[in-house]
């Protein structure tokens, strides 16, 4: 009966979407990086514990308001106990444990072994409660019991939790993780170290009457002073033998203080170029929109620094690590992800189809791109694809892949040639309107609701005022083009104005469209 | 047609796309190639020649100061070799060369090349106006391609021409209907956009060229309303 209780509420619970959707909530809430909210929860913490911290250090000399003290010790000590009962509960799943327990003994045609599923339960369970940060949060609650005077003091406990809550803290931690094996080997030495002149300078210096070391204790303060290099001057060994000591101890300091260092520097060298990544992939997850460039050859190097001019977001990625070297150089955003494959993808932690405005497979390796092509449209249909054409046979190969638009230089520059040959002024004055050098410039302005409110028609637009030409009106939902068009021509929303002039001039023309308010 | 014949020094890609684009346009298109294999080709008429300064061979066939040259050696140090040698024998010979970048772009002007064309800039400017400006670039794209009707055209004013000696911001060009005037290029070759300060001040002489945009059978009509024709000069190419 109580089995069959339990069973049927770990199957609601787990089937119920709004009790899912608060614990995934509370998760990303407290424990994803990548939620836009977390950042504001953690600030909101580290307030609280500063807060926490001031008021601790300002009643040692002086009487604190009740308030205060109320604040420290009951709404701070509530809050972080909330917050440790939301970590417990999202920590693990019981009724998941519960559910896969009931079906695997299903599977097997046993009865349902509830006590199976509750010691998992205890264990993960368990395994969070013990955990250090668990047992810091649960240490920093403890000035809740502000009667016991001891307890007050663990308000410093709740300094630790910065920990949880400043990335960088846990970068630390864990690039010094990663030199476990020879902290401990460094710990072990120095602490050999340590006994060993202790009992030393001890033999030596305790029955002298001269000597200030008198006690173990003494002896074992003077080691760790002398070994850290810190020498404060207040226990020094008077006797010979006691100075030889201290010679020893002395190199050995030298020497430990220098392991300590290279570990350190070593350890942050290894793992710089993660910090990097890591740091790179938030950058990345933060843009709302951005063109994903598969490849850092020349052509590409051409079009990022255009688009980027232009004020648009980069992402390149790239198998090379040498070309990516070359691209964060070059001040780009650059990953050394395999554009090929779909666990670069997983990593970015990106809406592809809502923050990536088009993909340019740029690598000069039709088959490159065409790799890298199906990988992305194997993860969306929809998206924008542009790439290079190195060779005409490969044309039919990249068009399956299901690219959109294909740039084959060759063919290129035979249509230049035709253009440059057979219409040179033409090609010159286009040439001259695309060109980012030049002061005349071709845009093209989009018609909102708003500039309709303002203008109806060509002739109110008054470009010729700012000294623009107004080369024609596109419009979009037939995709045709009205050349010089009579100022009683009508312009609807969705149509784009393509106006041609100083750059400067249509801007200020931009400017004057967009904000002037008709009158009444 | 200004030129008789196309010569194309090189054999690749790049040149087979010249080859295809332009023989329509001239009397005769000559392959050139560096190497003695490409002769054996049968889909195209190729003949050798060597970076030697004796161009006789070739003037055999052809009149090279009649031609029009495209320096299409892939490798660029011998490309450039080839423009030089080409201009110190050839003052006056239209050269049209192929750089991969802008800076080996730079080195074949100063070699004597009238127009370079630096193919990873070009492309990279073709994929970003593609992305950012596709309607602009649609519409400049058809015109220069002649998938559009709209041309642009470069009209020279005559003497006859009742527009001379008026101040060009005085000219009322809605008169002209269908016709967008883009720029004035003065007697010393230098161009001013229409609207730019020092052109509005600008009074119309014999011999200036006004840049326009319209239909065919309007640029014909507005020719005949100011009395000029249009005008093409090689030399005034610059990139």
């Amino acid at each position: 009966m109580l089995k069959r209780l339990i069973l049927d509420a770990s199957y609601a619970l787990d089937t119920s979407k709004s009790y899912q959707a608060r614990k995934k909530f509370f998760k990303n809430l407290l424990e994803n990086n990548k939620y836009k909210y977390k950042k504001y929860v953690d600030i909101f913490m580290m307030t609280l514990i500063f807060a926490s911290v001031a008021v601790l250090i300002r009643e040692v000399k002086h009487p604190i308001h009740d308030y205060l003290f109320y604040f420290n010790s009951y709404v701070i000590s509530i809050i972080f106990f909330i917050e440790y009962i939301l970590r417990f509960w999202i920590h693990s799943s019981m009724s998941k444990i519960i559910i896969n327990q009931a079906e695997h003994d299903s599977l097997l045609s046993r009865d349902f072994n509830l006590s199976k599923a509750l010691k998992k339960i205890l264990k993960l369970k368990a395994s969070y409660i013990f955990s250090i940060t668990a047992i810091i949060d649960l240490l920093a609650v403890m000035p809740f019991f502000h009667e016991l005077r001891l307890l007050r003091l663990f308000i410093l406990f709740r300094v630790f939790k910065l920990f949880r809550y400043a990335n960088s803290f846990q970068t630390l931690a864990s690039v010094l993780a990663t030199k476990k094996f020879e902290f401990f080997t460094l710990g072990i030495f120095a602490s050999i170290v340590i006994f060993v002149s202790s009992v030393l300078i001890y033999v030596m210096e305790a029955n002298n009457p001269n000597s200030p070391i008198d006690t173990l204790f003494e002896a074992v303060y003077w080691s760790i002073v002398t070994i850290s290099t810190v020498g404060y001057g207040d226990i020094v060994p008077t006797s010979y033998e006691g100075r030889i000591v201290a010679l020893i101890v002395i190199t050995a300091g030298i020497a430990v203080l220098a392991f300590t260092t290279s570990l350190v520097v070593s350890a942050f060298t290894e793992k710089l170029d993660e910090i990097k990544e890591v740091k790179t992939v938030e950058d990345i997850i933060k843009l709302k929109h951005f063109y994903l460039v598969c490849g850092y050859e020349s052509v590409a190097k051409d079009v990022v620094r255009k688009l980027v001019k232009r004020g648009n977001a980069i992402i390149i990625l790239d198998e090379d690590p040498l070309r990516v070297e070359e691209a964060t150089k070059d001040g780009f955003k650059a990953l050394n992800y395999d554009p090929g494959k779909l666990e670069s993808y997983k990593k970015l932690h990106i809406n592809m189809q809502t923050q990536i405005r088009a993909v340019l497979c740029l690598r000069e390796s039709d088959v490159a791109n065409v790799y890298t092509a199906l990988t992305i449209r194997s993860l969306n249909k929809n998206l924008q694809i542009l790439s290079l054409l190195m060779e005409e046979s490969n044309r039919k190969k990249l068009q399956f892949a299901g690219i959109n638009t294909l740039i084959y230089p060759q063919e290129l520059i035979g249509l230049i040639t035709k253009e440059l040959v057979g219409q040179p002024v033409a090609f010159e004055i286009i040439h001259e309107l695309r060109s980012e050098e030049s002061n005349v410039h071709i845009r093209e302005l989009a018609v909102t609701q708003r500039i309709i409110d303002s203008f109806s028609t060509v002739g109110e637009l008054g470009n010729k005022k700012f000294r623009v030409i107004l080369l024609g009106v596109y419009k979009k939902d037939t995709g045709r083009f009205y050349f010089n068009p009579l100022d009683n021509t009508f312009i609807e929303n969705g149509d784009f104005l393509l106006v041609i002039g100083n750059r400067v001039f249509i801007k200020e023309f931009e400017t004057y469209i967009h904000t002037k308010v008709k009158d009444a | 047609m200004l030129k008789n014949s196309a010569l194309i020094f090189g054999f690749n890609n790049y040149a087979t796309e010249i080859v295809k684009n332009v023989q329509n346009e001239y009397n005769s298109v000559s392959i050139y190639s560096l190497d003695e294999k490409d002769i054996e080709n049968k889909e195209y008429n190729i003949k050798h020649f060597d970076l030697s300064d004796d161009w006789d061979e070739i003037e055999e066939s052809v009149s090279i100061v009649d031609s029009i040259a495209f320096c299409t050696l892939e490798d660029i140090a011998e490309n450039i070799f080839l423009v030089i040698s080409l201009r110190a024998t050839y003052k006056d010979l239209t050269i049209i060369a192929i750089a991969s970048h802008k800076e080996s772009a730079n080195k074949l002007l100063m070699a004597g090349a009238n127009k370079v064309i630096p193919l990873v800039e070009t492309t990279a400017d073709i994929i970003t106006n593609m992305l950012e400006s596709p309607v602009s670039n649609g519409i400049l794209h058809d015109m220069l391609y002649n998938k559009s009707e709209l041309k642009i055209a470069q009209i020279k004013i005559g003497s006859e021409s009742h527009i001379k000696d008026e101040e060009l911001s005085s000219i009322d060009w809605s008169h002209y209907h269908g016709i967008i005037v883009l720029s004035v290029m003065h007697k010393d070759m230098s161009s001013e956009f229409i609207y730019s300060s020092k052109a509005r001040r600008h009074i119309i002489n014999e011999d200036d060229v006004l840049v326009v945009v319209g239909y065919e059978t309007d640029i014909k009509e507005f020719e005949k309303k100011i009395g000029s024709n249009r005008y093409v000069n090689w030399s005034h190419w610059s990139w």
